[in-house]
Protein backbone atom coordinates (compact mmCIF):
# COMPACT_ATOMS: atom_id res chain seq x y z
CA UNK A 1 0.00 0.00 0.00
CA UNK A 2 1.33 3.41 -0.95
CA UNK A 3 0.42 6.78 0.53
CA UNK A 4 -0.22 9.26 -2.25
CA UNK A 5 -0.78 13.02 -2.37
CA UNK A 6 -1.99 14.86 -5.41
CA UNK A 7 0.36 17.56 -6.64
CA UNK A 8 -2.34 20.21 -6.54
CA UNK A 9 -3.08 19.43 -2.89
CA UNK A 10 0.47 19.98 -1.65
CA UNK A 11 0.01 23.71 -1.37
CA UNK A 12 -3.14 23.35 0.71
CA UNK A 13 -1.48 20.76 2.92
CA UNK A 14 1.39 23.15 3.57
CA UNK A 15 -1.04 25.89 4.54
CA UNK A 16 -2.48 23.58 7.19
CA UNK A 17 1.04 22.71 8.41
CA UNK A 18 1.72 26.41 8.53
CA UNK A 19 -0.37 26.57 11.70
CA UNK A 20 2.20 24.52 13.57
CA UNK A 21 5.34 25.41 11.67
CA UNK A 22 7.08 28.24 9.99
CA UNK A 23 7.27 26.78 6.48
CA UNK A 24 10.40 27.76 4.59
CA UNK A 25 10.87 26.91 0.96
CA UNK A 26 14.61 26.40 0.48
CA UNK A 27 14.30 25.21 -3.07
CA UNK A 28 15.53 28.38 -4.76
CA UNK A 29 17.93 29.54 -2.06
CA UNK A 30 21.63 29.83 -2.82
CA UNK A 31 22.66 29.11 0.75
CA UNK A 32 21.99 25.53 1.82
CA UNK A 33 19.59 24.26 4.53
CA UNK A 34 22.37 24.34 7.15
CA UNK A 35 21.76 28.09 7.48
CA UNK A 36 18.59 27.51 9.52
CA UNK A 37 20.38 25.56 12.25
CA UNK A 38 23.82 27.03 11.95
CA UNK A 39 23.03 30.61 10.95
CA UNK A 40 25.48 32.68 8.96
CA UNK A 41 25.88 34.88 12.00
CA UNK A 42 24.39 34.36 15.45
CA UNK A 43 24.75 35.66 18.96
CA UNK A 44 25.23 32.60 21.15
CA UNK A 45 25.08 34.19 24.55
CA UNK A 46 25.36 37.50 26.28
CA UNK A 47 26.99 38.60 29.49
CA UNK A 48 25.33 41.33 31.48
CA UNK A 49 27.80 43.59 33.26
CA UNK A 50 25.42 44.65 36.04
CA UNK A 51 23.88 41.29 36.95
CA UNK A 52 27.07 39.40 36.03
CA UNK A 53 24.87 36.78 34.38
CA UNK A 54 25.30 34.79 31.22
CA UNK A 55 22.25 34.32 29.09
CA UNK A 56 21.99 31.99 26.11
CA UNK A 57 19.99 33.37 23.27
CA UNK A 58 17.35 30.92 22.11
CA UNK A 59 16.40 31.63 18.51
CA UNK A 60 14.78 28.30 17.85
CA UNK A 61 11.33 27.95 16.36
CA UNK A 62 9.22 25.19 14.88
CA UNK A 63 10.43 25.30 11.36
CA UNK A 64 9.59 23.11 8.38
CA UNK A 65 12.02 23.13 5.49
CA UNK A 66 11.06 22.16 1.98
CA UNK A 67 14.04 20.67 0.21
CA UNK A 68 13.99 19.53 -3.39
CA UNK A 69 17.33 17.86 -3.79
CA UNK A 70 18.12 14.35 -2.59
CA UNK A 71 21.73 15.36 -2.20
CA UNK A 72 20.82 18.20 0.14
CA UNK A 73 18.63 15.87 2.20
CA UNK A 74 21.49 13.44 2.44
CA UNK A 75 23.81 16.28 3.42
CA UNK A 76 21.53 17.14 6.34
CA UNK A 77 21.81 13.59 7.66
CA UNK A 78 25.56 13.88 7.45
CA UNK A 79 25.67 17.33 8.99
CA UNK A 80 23.60 16.05 11.92
CA UNK A 81 26.24 13.41 12.42
CA UNK A 82 29.03 15.99 12.29
CA UNK A 83 27.22 18.21 14.76
CA UNK A 84 26.84 15.30 17.16
CA UNK A 85 30.36 13.97 17.29
CA UNK A 86 32.58 14.22 19.24
CA UNK A 87 30.37 16.63 21.11
CA UNK A 88 26.83 17.77 20.52
CA UNK A 89 26.76 21.31 19.14
CA UNK A 90 24.23 22.78 21.56
CA UNK A 91 23.29 25.74 19.43
CA UNK A 92 22.78 23.68 16.31
CA UNK A 93 20.59 21.12 18.03
CA UNK A 94 18.60 23.75 19.87
CA UNK A 95 17.21 24.69 16.48
CA UNK A 96 17.51 21.39 14.68
CA UNK A 97 15.46 19.51 17.30
CA UNK A 98 12.46 21.69 16.61
CA UNK A 99 12.63 21.35 12.86
CA UNK A 100 11.20 18.97 10.28
CA UNK A 101 12.66 18.35 6.86
CA UNK A 102 10.32 17.63 4.00
CA UNK A 103 11.67 16.57 0.65
CA UNK A 104 9.67 17.31 -2.47
CA UNK A 105 11.63 15.47 -5.10
CA UNK A 106 10.93 15.36 -8.82
CA UNK A 107 13.04 12.34 -9.59
CA UNK A 108 12.57 8.67 -8.81
CA UNK A 109 14.01 7.54 -5.52
CA UNK A 110 15.65 4.26 -4.61
CA UNK A 111 16.27 5.15 -0.98
CA UNK A 112 16.10 8.63 0.51
CA UNK A 113 19.13 9.23 2.72
CA UNK A 114 17.65 12.09 4.62
CA UNK A 115 14.63 14.11 5.62
CA UNK A 116 11.73 13.22 7.88
CA UNK A 117 9.17 12.91 5.13
CA UNK A 118 9.89 12.75 1.42
CA UNK A 119 7.41 13.19 -1.40
CA UNK A 120 8.54 11.51 -4.59
CA UNK A 121 7.04 12.35 -7.95
CA UNK A 122 5.50 9.23 -9.51
CA UNK A 123 3.47 10.74 -12.34
CA UNK A 124 2.42 14.16 -13.61
CA UNK A 125 -0.24 14.49 -10.96
CA UNK A 126 0.88 12.52 -7.94
CA UNK A 127 3.60 12.13 -5.35
CA UNK A 128 4.27 9.06 -3.22
CA UNK A 129 5.35 9.49 0.41
CA UNK A 130 8.38 8.09 2.14
CA UNK A 131 7.95 8.32 5.89
CA UNK A 132 11.34 8.16 7.55
CA UNK A 133 10.42 8.64 11.18
CA UNK A 134 7.71 9.73 13.59
CA UNK A 135 8.44 13.40 12.95
CA UNK A 136 7.55 12.78 9.35
CA UNK A 137 4.55 10.63 10.21
CA UNK A 138 3.04 13.41 12.29
CA UNK A 139 2.82 15.58 9.20
CA UNK A 140 0.47 13.22 7.39
CA UNK A 141 -3.00 14.67 7.53
CA UNK A 142 -5.64 12.20 6.35
CA UNK A 143 -7.48 14.83 4.41
CA UNK A 144 -4.68 15.17 1.88
CA UNK A 145 -3.26 11.66 1.57
CA UNK A 146 -4.89 8.54 0.24
CA UNK A 147 -3.89 4.90 0.30
CA UNK A 148 -3.44 3.32 -3.10
CA UNK A 149 -2.49 -0.30 -3.72
CA UNK A 150 -0.61 0.13 -6.99
CA UNK A 151 -0.32 3.73 -8.09
CA UNK A 152 0.57 4.59 -11.66
CA UNK A 153 4.31 5.07 -11.56
CA UNK A 154 6.53 6.66 -14.17
CA UNK A 155 10.30 6.49 -13.87
CA UNK A 156 11.96 9.90 -13.59
CA UNK A 157 15.65 9.10 -13.78
CA UNK A 158 18.09 11.40 -12.03
CA UNK A 159 20.79 13.10 -14.04
CA UNK A 160 23.88 10.90 -14.26
CA UNK A 161 26.47 12.05 -11.76
CA UNK A 162 29.87 10.38 -12.18
CA UNK A 163 31.24 12.43 -9.32
CA UNK A 164 28.66 10.85 -7.01
CA UNK A 165 29.89 7.40 -7.94
CA UNK A 166 33.47 8.42 -7.15
CA UNK A 167 32.41 9.26 -3.63
CA UNK A 168 31.44 5.66 -3.00
CA UNK A 169 35.11 4.79 -2.70
CA UNK A 170 36.03 7.37 -0.14
CA UNK A 171 39.10 5.42 0.88
CA UNK A 172 40.54 5.78 -2.60
CA UNK A 173 39.65 9.46 -2.64
CA UNK A 174 41.35 10.03 0.69
CA UNK A 175 44.51 8.31 -0.47
CA UNK A 176 44.55 10.05 -3.83
CA UNK A 177 43.99 13.54 -2.46
CA UNK A 178 46.70 13.17 0.15
CA UNK A 179 49.08 11.66 -2.38
CA UNK A 180 48.47 14.54 -4.80
CA UNK A 181 49.66 17.04 -2.20
CA UNK A 182 52.61 15.05 -0.98
CA UNK A 183 53.79 14.38 -4.49
CA UNK A 184 53.35 18.03 -5.40
CA UNK A 185 50.83 17.38 -8.15
CA UNK A 186 50.70 20.27 -10.62
CA UNK A 187 46.97 20.70 -10.19
CA UNK A 188 47.46 22.54 -6.89
CA UNK A 189 49.64 25.14 -8.61
CA UNK A 190 47.10 25.50 -11.39
CA UNK A 191 44.26 25.98 -8.93
CA UNK A 192 46.28 28.52 -6.96
CA UNK A 193 46.47 30.53 -10.19
CA UNK A 194 42.69 30.47 -10.48
CA UNK A 195 41.04 30.54 -7.09
CA UNK A 196 39.89 33.93 -5.81
CA UNK A 197 39.77 32.80 -2.21
CA UNK A 198 36.31 34.27 -1.96
CA UNK A 199 34.90 31.47 0.20
CA UNK A 200 31.73 31.06 -1.84
CA UNK A 201 32.29 27.31 -2.30
CA UNK A 202 32.26 26.87 1.46
CA UNK A 203 29.23 29.06 2.04
CA UNK A 204 27.12 27.21 -0.52
CA UNK A 205 28.35 23.76 0.51
CA UNK A 206 25.65 21.97 2.52
CA UNK A 207 28.34 20.28 4.61
CA UNK A 208 30.97 22.90 5.38
CA UNK A 209 30.52 23.91 8.96
CA UNK A 210 33.45 26.06 10.00
CA UNK A 211 32.95 29.19 12.01
CA UNK A 212 34.88 31.89 13.78
CA UNK A 213 34.03 33.53 17.08
CA UNK A 214 33.73 37.22 17.68
CA UNK A 215 33.04 38.96 20.97
CA UNK A 216 31.23 42.24 20.86
CA UNK A 217 30.58 44.83 23.53
CA UNK A 218 27.40 46.84 23.23
CA UNK A 219 27.86 50.54 22.58
CA UNK A 220 26.53 51.45 26.04
CA UNK A 221 28.95 48.98 27.68
CA UNK A 222 26.15 47.11 29.47
CA UNK A 223 26.48 43.79 27.67
CA UNK A 224 28.94 41.63 25.87
CA UNK A 225 27.94 39.17 23.17
CA UNK A 226 29.65 36.10 21.84
CA UNK A 227 28.85 35.74 18.21
CA UNK A 228 29.79 33.01 15.79
CA UNK A 229 29.77 33.36 12.07
CA UNK A 230 30.64 31.20 9.11
CA UNK A 231 34.26 31.01 8.18
CA UNK A 232 35.93 29.35 5.21
CA UNK A 233 39.27 27.61 4.99
CA UNK A 234 40.03 29.46 1.74
CA UNK A 235 40.10 32.76 3.67
CA UNK A 236 43.42 34.08 5.01
CA UNK A 237 42.40 34.42 8.66
CA UNK A 238 41.14 30.88 8.92
CA UNK A 239 44.40 29.36 10.01
CA UNK A 240 45.84 32.37 11.74
CA UNK A 241 46.54 32.08 15.43
CA UNK A 242 47.31 34.49 18.25
CA UNK A 243 50.47 36.43 17.55
CA UNK A 244 49.71 36.47 13.85
CA UNK A 245 51.28 33.18 12.75
CA UNK A 246 49.44 31.67 9.82
CA UNK A 247 49.60 27.97 9.06
CA UNK A 248 48.31 28.48 5.53
CA UNK A 249 50.08 31.47 4.09
CA UNK A 250 49.20 30.97 0.45
CA UNK A 251 46.00 30.40 -1.46
CA UNK A 252 47.49 27.10 -2.60
CA UNK A 253 47.68 25.81 0.95
CA UNK A 254 44.31 27.26 1.81
CA UNK A 255 42.59 25.82 -1.20
CA UNK A 256 44.15 22.41 -0.63
CA UNK A 257 42.84 22.45 2.94
CA UNK A 258 39.32 22.46 1.56
CA UNK A 259 39.98 19.13 -0.09
CA UNK A 260 42.14 17.81 2.69
CA UNK A 261 39.37 18.29 5.20
CA UNK A 262 36.56 17.03 3.02
CA UNK A 263 38.24 13.97 1.63
CA UNK A 264 41.16 13.05 3.88
CA UNK A 265 40.45 14.17 7.41
CA UNK A 266 36.70 13.57 7.19
CA UNK A 267 37.37 10.04 5.95
CA UNK A 268 39.58 9.33 8.91
CA UNK A 269 37.18 10.86 11.39
CA UNK A 270 33.82 9.75 10.06
CA UNK A 271 34.64 7.06 7.53
CA UNK A 272 33.34 9.05 4.59
CA UNK A 273 33.98 12.18 2.59
CA UNK A 274 32.23 15.38 3.57
CA UNK A 275 30.74 15.87 0.16
CA UNK A 276 27.51 14.65 -1.42
CA UNK A 277 28.37 15.71 -4.98
CA UNK A 278 25.56 18.26 -5.08
CA UNK A 279 27.60 20.51 -7.35
CA UNK A 280 26.69 23.73 -5.53
CA UNK A 281 30.35 24.76 -5.16
CA UNK A 282 30.98 24.26 -8.86
CA UNK A 283 27.81 26.07 -9.92
CA UNK A 284 28.61 29.10 -7.76
CA UNK A 285 32.38 29.41 -8.14
CA UNK A 286 33.13 32.67 -9.97
CA UNK A 287 36.45 31.19 -11.11
CA UNK A 288 34.73 28.20 -12.69
CA UNK A 289 36.56 25.59 -10.62
CA UNK A 290 34.88 22.20 -10.86
CA UNK A 291 35.48 19.99 -7.88
CA UNK A 292 34.43 16.81 -9.69
CA UNK A 293 36.98 17.43 -12.45
CA UNK A 294 39.72 18.15 -9.94
CA UNK A 295 39.11 14.86 -8.16
CA UNK A 296 38.88 13.00 -11.44
CA UNK A 297 42.31 14.17 -12.51
CA UNK A 298 43.83 13.41 -9.13
CA UNK A 299 42.39 9.90 -8.96
CA UNK A 300 43.44 9.17 -12.53
CA UNK A 301 47.04 10.14 -11.82
CA UNK A 302 47.03 8.36 -8.48
CA UNK A 303 46.08 5.13 -10.16
CA UNK A 304 48.84 5.61 -12.76
CA UNK A 305 51.59 6.42 -10.28
CA UNK B 1 37.96 58.11 34.76
CA UNK B 2 37.29 61.04 32.49
CA UNK B 3 35.59 60.37 29.21
CA UNK B 4 37.79 59.98 26.14
CA UNK B 5 37.97 63.07 23.96
CA UNK B 6 36.96 62.54 20.38
CA UNK B 7 37.39 64.92 17.48
CA UNK B 8 36.02 64.57 13.97
CA UNK B 9 37.64 66.52 11.12
CA UNK B 10 37.33 66.53 7.40
CA UNK B 11 39.48 67.38 4.41
CA UNK B 12 38.42 67.23 0.78
CA UNK B 13 35.40 65.00 0.33
CA UNK B 14 31.61 65.06 0.15
CA UNK B 15 30.94 64.69 3.91
CA UNK B 16 28.73 61.70 3.16
CA UNK B 17 30.52 59.56 5.74
CA UNK B 18 29.90 62.11 8.47
CA UNK B 19 26.25 62.08 7.45
CA UNK B 20 26.36 58.35 8.13
CA UNK B 21 27.55 59.15 11.65
CA UNK B 22 24.75 61.70 12.09
CA UNK B 23 22.30 59.06 10.92
CA UNK B 24 23.18 56.93 13.94
CA UNK B 25 20.74 59.20 15.84
CA UNK B 26 19.82 57.50 19.18
CA UNK B 27 23.07 55.56 19.10
CA UNK B 28 24.93 58.84 18.88
CA UNK B 29 23.25 59.87 22.15
CA UNK B 30 24.32 56.57 23.76
CA UNK B 31 27.83 57.25 22.53
CA UNK B 32 27.82 60.79 23.96
CA UNK B 33 27.38 59.28 27.44
CA UNK B 34 30.70 57.50 27.10
CA UNK B 35 32.80 59.98 25.16
CA UNK B 36 33.18 63.72 24.81
CA UNK B 37 32.96 64.83 21.22
CA UNK B 38 35.04 67.94 21.74
CA UNK B 39 35.46 69.00 18.14
CA UNK B 40 33.09 68.34 15.29
CA UNK B 41 32.44 71.17 12.89
CA UNK B 42 29.55 69.43 11.17
CA UNK B 43 27.77 68.32 14.32
CA UNK B 44 28.14 71.10 16.90
CA UNK B 45 29.09 74.73 17.61
CA UNK B 46 31.51 74.63 20.54
CA UNK B 47 34.74 73.16 19.37
CA UNK B 48 37.92 72.77 21.39
CA UNK B 49 41.55 72.56 20.35
CA UNK B 50 43.59 69.35 20.88
CA UNK B 51 45.02 67.14 22.23
CA UNK B 52 42.50 64.42 21.53
CA UNK B 53 42.26 60.77 22.49
CA UNK B 54 40.72 59.73 19.20
CA UNK B 55 40.66 61.76 16.03
CA UNK B 56 38.50 60.63 13.17
CA UNK B 57 39.36 62.08 9.79
CA UNK B 58 37.15 62.07 6.78
CA UNK B 59 38.45 63.08 3.36
CA UNK B 60 41.99 63.60 2.27
CA UNK B 61 44.29 66.64 1.98
CA UNK B 62 44.77 68.17 -1.45
CA UNK B 63 46.82 71.25 -0.55
CA UNK B 64 50.04 71.62 1.41
CA UNK B 65 48.13 73.55 4.11
CA UNK B 66 45.87 70.61 4.60
CA UNK B 67 48.79 68.21 4.76
CA UNK B 68 50.35 70.35 7.49
CA UNK B 69 47.08 70.40 9.40
CA UNK B 70 46.85 66.63 9.12
CA UNK B 71 50.37 66.25 10.51
CA UNK B 72 49.51 68.51 13.41
CA UNK B 73 46.38 66.49 14.15
CA UNK B 74 48.48 63.35 14.18
CA UNK B 75 50.76 64.88 16.78
CA UNK B 76 47.79 65.90 18.88
CA UNK B 77 46.01 62.54 18.75
CA UNK B 78 46.59 59.27 20.55
CA UNK B 79 44.57 57.32 18.01
CA UNK B 80 43.96 58.48 14.46
CA UNK B 81 41.27 56.87 12.37
CA UNK B 82 40.50 57.31 8.69
CA UNK B 83 36.80 57.52 7.86
CA UNK B 84 35.64 56.51 4.42
CA UNK B 85 37.23 55.75 1.06
CA UNK B 86 38.67 59.26 0.53
CA UNK B 87 40.65 59.08 3.77
CA UNK B 88 41.49 55.40 3.49
CA UNK B 89 42.21 55.02 -0.22
CA UNK B 90 42.29 58.49 -1.76
CA UNK B 91 38.75 57.78 -2.88
CA UNK B 92 36.83 59.93 -5.31
CA UNK B 93 39.35 62.81 -5.35
CA UNK B 94 42.00 60.32 -6.47
CA UNK B 95 40.09 59.27 -9.58
CA UNK B 96 41.50 62.22 -11.49
CA UNK B 97 43.88 61.49 -14.29
CA UNK B 98 46.85 63.43 -12.97
CA UNK B 99 48.32 63.94 -16.45
CA UNK B 100 45.18 65.58 -17.73
CA UNK B 101 45.04 67.82 -14.75
CA UNK B 102 47.37 70.47 -16.24
CA UNK B 103 45.13 70.78 -19.29
CA UNK B 104 42.11 71.28 -17.06
CA UNK B 105 43.91 73.98 -15.11
CA UNK B 106 44.61 75.89 -18.28
CA UNK B 107 41.09 75.49 -19.59
CA UNK B 108 39.34 76.47 -16.39
CA UNK B 109 41.64 78.98 -14.69
CA UNK B 110 43.63 80.34 -17.63
CA UNK B 111 47.34 80.38 -18.49
CA UNK B 112 48.51 82.44 -15.53
CA UNK B 113 47.06 80.26 -12.80
CA UNK B 114 49.54 78.88 -10.28
CA UNK B 115 48.24 75.49 -9.15
CA UNK B 116 48.09 74.83 -5.40
CA UNK B 117 46.49 71.42 -5.52
CA UNK B 118 48.39 68.21 -4.97
CA UNK B 119 47.32 64.71 -5.90
CA UNK B 120 44.83 63.12 -3.57
CA UNK B 121 46.50 60.33 -1.60
CA UNK B 122 45.30 58.21 1.30
CA UNK B 123 45.99 59.73 4.73
CA UNK B 124 48.51 56.98 5.30
CA UNK B 125 50.74 58.55 2.63
CA UNK B 126 51.43 61.38 5.09
CA UNK B 127 50.92 60.11 8.62
CA UNK B 128 50.55 56.90 10.58
CA UNK B 129 46.90 55.90 10.64
CA UNK B 130 45.81 53.50 13.37
CA UNK B 131 42.68 52.15 11.77
CA UNK B 132 40.69 52.57 8.58
CA UNK B 133 36.91 52.58 8.52
CA UNK B 134 36.31 51.77 4.88
CA UNK B 135 33.46 52.59 2.54
CA UNK B 136 32.01 55.18 0.21
CA UNK B 137 30.16 55.97 2.31
CA UNK B 138 31.03 54.02 5.45
CA UNK B 139 28.49 51.61 6.86
CA UNK B 140 27.36 53.18 10.12
CA UNK B 141 27.08 49.80 11.86
CA UNK B 142 30.75 49.30 11.11
CA UNK B 143 31.44 52.69 12.71
CA UNK B 144 29.58 51.52 15.82
CA UNK B 145 31.46 48.23 15.83
CA UNK B 146 34.84 49.88 15.59
CA UNK B 147 34.14 52.56 18.19
CA UNK B 148 32.72 49.92 20.57
CA UNK B 149 35.89 47.92 20.14
CA UNK B 150 38.08 50.89 20.91
CA UNK B 151 36.01 51.82 23.96
CA UNK B 152 36.27 48.24 25.21
CA UNK B 153 40.04 48.66 25.06
CA UNK B 154 40.50 46.26 22.18
CA UNK B 155 42.23 46.58 18.84
CA UNK B 156 39.59 46.61 16.11
CA UNK B 157 39.97 44.00 13.38
CA UNK B 158 39.42 44.32 9.67
CA UNK B 159 36.88 42.03 8.07
CA UNK B 160 38.66 38.91 6.92
CA UNK B 161 36.06 37.97 4.33
CA UNK B 162 35.07 39.30 0.91
CA UNK B 163 31.99 41.20 -0.21
CA UNK B 164 30.93 37.87 -1.77
CA UNK B 165 30.07 36.55 1.70
CA UNK B 166 27.45 39.22 2.18
CA UNK B 167 26.41 39.02 -1.45
CA UNK B 168 25.52 35.33 -1.04
CA UNK B 169 23.60 36.17 2.12
CA UNK B 170 21.63 38.73 0.17
CA UNK B 171 20.79 35.98 -2.32
CA UNK B 172 22.14 37.86 -5.33
CA UNK B 173 23.02 36.17 -8.57
CA UNK B 174 26.74 36.34 -9.13
CA UNK B 175 27.71 39.00 -11.64
CA UNK B 176 30.94 37.28 -12.61
CA UNK B 177 29.04 34.10 -13.43
CA UNK B 178 26.76 36.22 -15.59
CA UNK B 179 29.83 37.64 -17.36
CA UNK B 180 29.55 41.05 -15.74
CA UNK B 181 32.55 42.60 -13.96
CA UNK B 182 32.67 42.78 -10.17
CA UNK B 183 35.43 43.47 -7.66
CA UNK B 184 33.60 41.74 -4.80
CA UNK B 185 35.99 38.80 -4.39
CA UNK B 186 39.03 41.00 -3.72
CA UNK B 187 37.14 43.53 -1.61
CA UNK B 188 36.80 43.54 2.14
CA UNK B 189 33.28 42.86 3.40
CA UNK B 190 31.27 45.03 5.73
CA UNK B 191 28.94 46.87 3.36
CA UNK B 192 26.28 44.13 3.10
CA UNK B 193 26.94 44.05 -0.65
CA UNK B 194 24.63 47.03 -1.14
CA UNK B 195 25.79 47.79 -4.66
CA UNK B 196 25.25 44.31 -6.04
CA UNK B 197 21.86 44.06 -4.34
CA UNK B 198 20.99 47.35 -5.99
CA UNK B 199 22.02 46.11 -9.43
CA UNK B 200 25.49 47.70 -9.61
CA UNK B 201 28.91 46.12 -9.55
CA UNK B 202 31.27 46.28 -6.61
CA UNK B 203 33.98 48.87 -7.33
CA UNK B 204 35.92 47.98 -4.22
CA UNK B 205 35.26 51.00 -2.04
CA UNK B 206 35.95 48.94 1.12
CA UNK B 207 39.51 48.43 -0.07
CA UNK B 208 41.35 45.23 -0.86
CA UNK B 209 40.72 42.38 1.50
CA UNK B 210 43.75 40.91 3.24
CA UNK B 211 45.25 38.33 0.88
CA UNK B 212 43.17 39.52 -2.08
CA UNK B 213 43.79 37.40 -5.18
CA UNK B 214 43.88 40.35 -7.55
CA UNK B 215 45.82 38.57 -10.29
CA UNK B 216 43.38 35.73 -10.41
CA UNK B 217 40.43 38.10 -10.60
CA UNK B 218 42.10 39.96 -13.47
CA UNK B 219 42.28 36.72 -15.42
CA UNK B 220 38.52 36.39 -15.13
CA UNK B 221 37.84 40.05 -15.89
CA UNK B 222 40.01 39.81 -19.00
CA UNK B 223 37.71 37.14 -20.34
CA UNK B 224 34.61 39.22 -19.64
CA UNK B 225 35.63 42.68 -20.80
CA UNK B 226 38.42 44.84 -22.26
CA UNK B 227 41.40 46.51 -20.64
CA UNK B 228 39.87 49.96 -20.76
CA UNK B 229 36.85 48.82 -18.79
CA UNK B 230 39.04 46.96 -16.30
CA UNK B 231 41.13 50.10 -15.80
CA UNK B 232 37.96 52.05 -15.16
CA UNK B 233 36.93 49.57 -12.46
CA UNK B 234 40.30 49.75 -10.78
CA UNK B 235 40.47 53.54 -10.96
CA UNK B 236 37.22 54.15 -9.14
CA UNK B 237 38.62 53.59 -5.65
CA UNK B 238 41.84 51.69 -6.14
CA UNK B 239 43.93 54.25 -8.07
CA UNK B 240 46.32 54.56 -5.15
CA UNK B 241 46.30 50.89 -4.21
CA UNK B 242 49.24 48.87 -5.47
CA UNK B 243 47.78 45.86 -7.21
S1 LIG C 1 34.28 29.69 -4.89
FE1 LIG C 1 35.87 29.25 -6.37
S2 LIG C 1 37.13 31.08 -6.41
FE2 LIG C 1 35.91 31.18 -4.55
S3 LIG C 1 37.21 30.25 -2.98
FE3 LIG C 1 35.91 28.64 -3.81
S4 LIG C 1 37.13 27.70 -5.42
FE4 LIG C 1 38.07 29.67 -4.96
S1 LIG D 1 29.74 19.14 -4.40
FE1 LIG D 1 30.69 20.92 -3.47
S2 LIG D 1 29.04 21.98 -2.43
FE2 LIG D 1 28.30 19.93 -2.86
S3 LIG D 1 28.79 18.76 -1.02
FE3 LIG D 1 30.52 18.49 -2.41
S4 LIG D 1 31.94 20.08 -1.81
FE4 LIG D 1 29.98 20.64 -0.92
S1 LIG E 1 36.32 22.22 3.91
FE1 LIG E 1 37.14 23.96 4.97
S2 LIG E 1 35.41 25.28 5.42
FE2 LIG E 1 34.61 23.28 4.82
S3 LIG E 1 34.30 22.26 6.78
FE3 LIG E 1 36.31 21.72 6.04
S4 LIG E 1 37.76 23.14 6.93
FE4 LIG E 1 35.69 23.94 7.15
S1 LIG F 1 28.36 39.42 -7.64
FE1 LIG F 1 30.38 40.10 -7.04
S2 LIG F 1 30.30 40.23 -4.83
FE2 LIG F 1 28.56 39.01 -5.50
S3 LIG F 1 29.26 36.90 -5.35
FE3 LIG F 1 29.61 37.57 -7.45
S4 LIG F 1 31.71 38.33 -7.45
FE4 LIG F 1 31.08 38.20 -5.31
S1 LIG G 1 29.65 46.58 -2.91
FE1 LIG G 1 31.77 47.25 -3.23
S2 LIG G 1 31.60 49.33 -4.02
FE2 LIG G 1 29.61 48.82 -3.09
S3 LIG G 1 29.73 49.54 -0.98
FE3 LIG G 1 30.40 47.41 -0.98
S4 LIG G 1 32.62 47.51 -1.17
FE4 LIG G 1 31.80 49.50 -1.81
Amino acid sequence: MELIIEKKKIKEWLVVLGKDFKVVDTRKKVLPPKQYFFPVKEDLFSFDLKSKKLKTIDQSENILLLISSLNKLEAMTQLDEIMEKPQKDFFYWQKRDKSVLVGIVDESIKVPYGGDLVLEKINQKEYRTWVLNSKGRNLLKDKFFKKVLKPRTINYPSKPNIFKEKLLDSELLAEAVEWSWQSNHKIWNELAEKCLGCGICTYVCPLCHCFSMEDQVSLDNSKCFRCRQWDACTLPRFSQIAGGHNFHKTIKERYYNWYYHKFVRAYRQYGKAQCVACGACKDNCPAGIKIGEVLKEIVKDYKKR
Amino acid sequence: MSKPKIAIFEFTDCEGCEVEIVSLREKLLVLEKRVDIVNWRLGQENNQPGPYDVTIIEGTPITQDEVDRLKKLREESKVLIGLGACACLGGIPAIIDTKKRKEFYKKIYGEKYKPRGIDAMPLAAYVKVDFLIHGCPVNNQEVVRIISELLAGRTPQYRGYSVCFECKQAGNECRLLNKKPCLGPITQGGCNAVCISGGSPCYGCFGNREGAEVKNLLKILNKITDQKEIDRYFSMFLNRTKN
